[in-house]
């Protein structure tokens, strides 16, 4: 379903050539809830925006729903990106000038549905959140966790087949970081495929399958590895 | 998409109304002072009789001086002599022919009330009045038969049919010019062509006279000339039959065709004619004949005043000034909106839609720009009417052409503006704005 076969990037100046993401392979299937973790620098959120398309590649293939995206002109990418893909930041990106039926609209507009299509696809997307009578608020009228499920709400709204984040918890606190991580999971379980780049063991360990990234290259992480104790020696390479 | 695009330019001009306001502002006084410039000159420089400009041309006989050029480097008399007018209309070789010449008469008005005045009188023949389509509010012009037979009857403008008969239909009333009284045939409408074509000679932006003589009374009544007069040899005895034989140019001739290919006929007769008058002494310098028509000629007199060309050059240099100022507002304000472009991006917006949204943002500041730009150019308009007085009347009127022409000025000059801060907009890489967020 996402397939990447020796992906190269390399991010260049005039003084350094710097090797973000090295023979990078890796599969993931429909459905996965995928944890990549790894130090800083390691290529983890290169890795994300690669997936995502919102980086170019060097060299290698990347696969997605069996289209190779290799050539693609930024229009087709773009459309790509809306069908395929929705996106979680770690500081959720809403806009903050428009409420929140507004800000789930953003990408259904660039889908080209029908006014009534898209008030129903909002509706629904907010509803799974839990802000669907708040709709008309503003997000500075939101706490964090409420922002964040908005972003969710957006994310989902398209109905894309993958969820990409990027330590979607990380300005969050516990309570609200466990709210939002069982809100995934449940959308995980009704068929979404999960992609999560994450610094928290406690996220990492809630996924369905754990990568570790490391100088730009990807290993995966057994069951019964302790990702806790990964995670702290991650920490301290970093 | 496009409401869309609207709302979200809506909702980001309100966002900064200062900056906004700056945006519009630059663009607005440089649109204003563009306008006011633009418009005088277009009114200096538009068609006055566009429905045949092209088939009505003036004719220049050179029969100036052997030994000089009546303007460098071989350039004919403006107007011909009262002879050659004359003769050229017996000739009648034209569809339609006109001459004519400013003149004045003294009305005695027949309400004892009213005062004598001077109005300023245009002696002419039959087919000025077809010619140039004058309007007509009561009567018609007279015939060529009122001009064989040199009868007293007169044409009035509105204004004088006003003053002296109170607006009321006067065709066939007599007036008293000059100790003369002349039968009324006929009473023009408003009219007033800008430029005032058919004699530019004293001022292209003149007012249209206020009496219509036949020509074949000029000789006769000894009309006083009230325009220029030009003469490169003394008139040799001192009578009025000898002035109007002599080769001073004061008159104008207009001759319309049917069909403008007839102009290379009648400028074959033209010269056929100077030929012949060259055998009476006349002409000597080389045949140097012109017909021009309505457009050409106002080029050739140079209607449009140079001073008016070079404020419209400055004026547009201003604007460019205003929006340069702009270029660098709508850059701030849009690479301010990094995040916002970027998370667009992540979710599925092309560089297109960007760039097609950033545009209507752009037209929108044009089109309030344009708005506020009309109406300095209005104030503008205004400034020039008070400092110019009644020689800018008719100049300084915006008319839809130009508010329109104001509007499209001001919308593509903001999108030009905009074109360079869309573009950077557009090239924002999305992936570190996301995560810097």
């Amino acid at each position: 379903m996402l397939r990447m076969q020796n992906i190269r990037k390399i991010f260049k100046t005039e003084m350094v050539e710097t090797h973000a993401l090295r023979d990078f392979n890796l599969e993931v299937e429909e459905g996965d809830f995928v944890a990549v973790t790894g130090p800083s620098g390691s290529g983890k959120t290169t890795f994300l925006n690669v997936a995502g398309l919102l980086e170019t590649f060097d060299g290698g293939d990347y696969l997605l729903d069996g289209q190779s995206v290799k050539g693609m002109n930024d229009t087709q990418l773009a459309r790509l990106r809306n069908e395929k893909i929705g996106f979680i930041f770690q500081s959720f990106n809403l806009l903050p000038d428009l409420n929140l039926f507004d800000n789930v609209d953003v990408p259904l507009r660039y889908r080209g549905f029908k006014a009534a299509e898209r008030k129903r696809r909002i509706e629904e997307a907010l509803e799974v959140v839990g802000l669907a009578s708040r709709m008309k608020h503003l997000p500075a009228q939101l706490s964090g966790g409420q922002q964040q499920r908005v972003a969710i709400a957006r994310a989902l709204a398209g109905r894309p087949r993958f969820l990409l984040a990027d330590e979607p918890t990380g300005n969050l606190d516990s309570q609200m970081a466990t709210s939002v991580l069982d809100l995934m999971q449940e959308i995980n379980n009704q068929g979404t495929t999960i992609i999560m780049v994450t610094h928290d063991p406690m996220l990492a360990k809630r996924a369905s399958r754990n990568i570790f990234v490391r100088d730009g290259q990807v290993s995966e992480v057994g069951k019964e590895d302790d990702i806790v104790e990964l995670l702290h020696k991650t920490a301290q390479v970093g | 998409m496009f409401s869309y695009y609207v709302r979200l330019a809506l909702l980001s001009l309100r966002k900064n109304i200062l900056l906004t306001g700056l945006m519009i502002a630059a663009i607005g006084l440089g649109i204003g002072a563009a306008m006011t410039t633009i418009t005088v000159n277009y009114m200096m420089s538009s068609d006055p009789i566009p429905q045949k400009s092209e088939r009505l041309f003036h004719v220049q006989l050179d029969n100036w001086s052997p030994n000089q050029p009546y303007n460098e480097p071989n350039e004919p008399p403006d107007q011909v002599t009262w002879l050659d007018a004359t003769n050229l209309l017996q000739e009648g070789r034209a569809f339609r022919q006109a001459a004519m010449g400013g003149t004045s008469f003294v009305i005695e008005p027949s309400q004892a009330e009213q005062k004598p005045f001077i109005a300023s009188g245009r002696a002419t023949s039959a087919d000025f009045f077809p010619m140039f389509d004058v309007p007509f509010i009561y009567g018609r012009g007279w015939t060529a038969n009122d001009d064989n037979s040199q009868n007293l009857v007169v044409v009035l403008s509105k204004a004088t049919n006003d003053q002296l008969f109170g607006g009321e239909n006067s065709v066939g009333e007599t007036i008293v010019m000059g100790g003369r009284a002349f039968q009324v045939v006929g009473v023009i409408d408003d009219w007033q062509p800008r430029p005032k074509f058919y004699d530019v000679s004293t001022g292209p932006f003149n007012e249209v006279e206020e009496v219509f003589v036949p020509w074949s009374l000029k000789e006769p009544l000894e009309l006083p000339l009230n325009g220029n007069n030009n003469c490169w040899k003394p008139v040799g005895e001192e009578t009025f039959s000898a002035f109007l034989r002599s080769e001073c140019v004061n008159s104008q001739f207009w001759v319309e065709f049917e069909d403008p290919q007839d102009a290379d006929n009648y400028l074959a007769f033209l010269n056929n004619y100077v030929t012949e008058q060259k055998k009476l002494g006349r002409f000597e310098r080389p045949l140097n004949n012109r017909l021009m028509d309505v457009m050409d000629w106002m080029e050739y007199r140079e209607v449009v005043a140079e001073d008016a060309i070079m404020m419209m050059y400055m004026a547009i240099m201003f604007l460019v000034v205003c929006l340069l100022n702009t270029v660098a507002l709508l850059l701030a304000k849009f690479l301010g909106r990094s995040g916002e472009i970027a998370l667009r991006r992540a979710v599925g917006a092309s560089r297109r839609d960007l760039f097609l949204q950033y545009t209507v943002e752009s037209a929108m500041i044009g089109i309030a720009g344009g708005l506020l730009g009309l109406v300095l150019a209005w104030f503008g308009l205004q400034g020039i009417g008070g400092l110019y007085g009644d020689m800018t009347e008719g100049l300084n009127e915006l008319d839809l052409t130009m508010v329109g022409f104001a509007i499209v000025l001001a919308i593509v000059s903001t999108i030009l503006a905009g074109l360079y801060p869309t573009w950077r907009a557009c090239s924002v890489a999305p992936a570190g704005q996301l995560k810097s967020q």
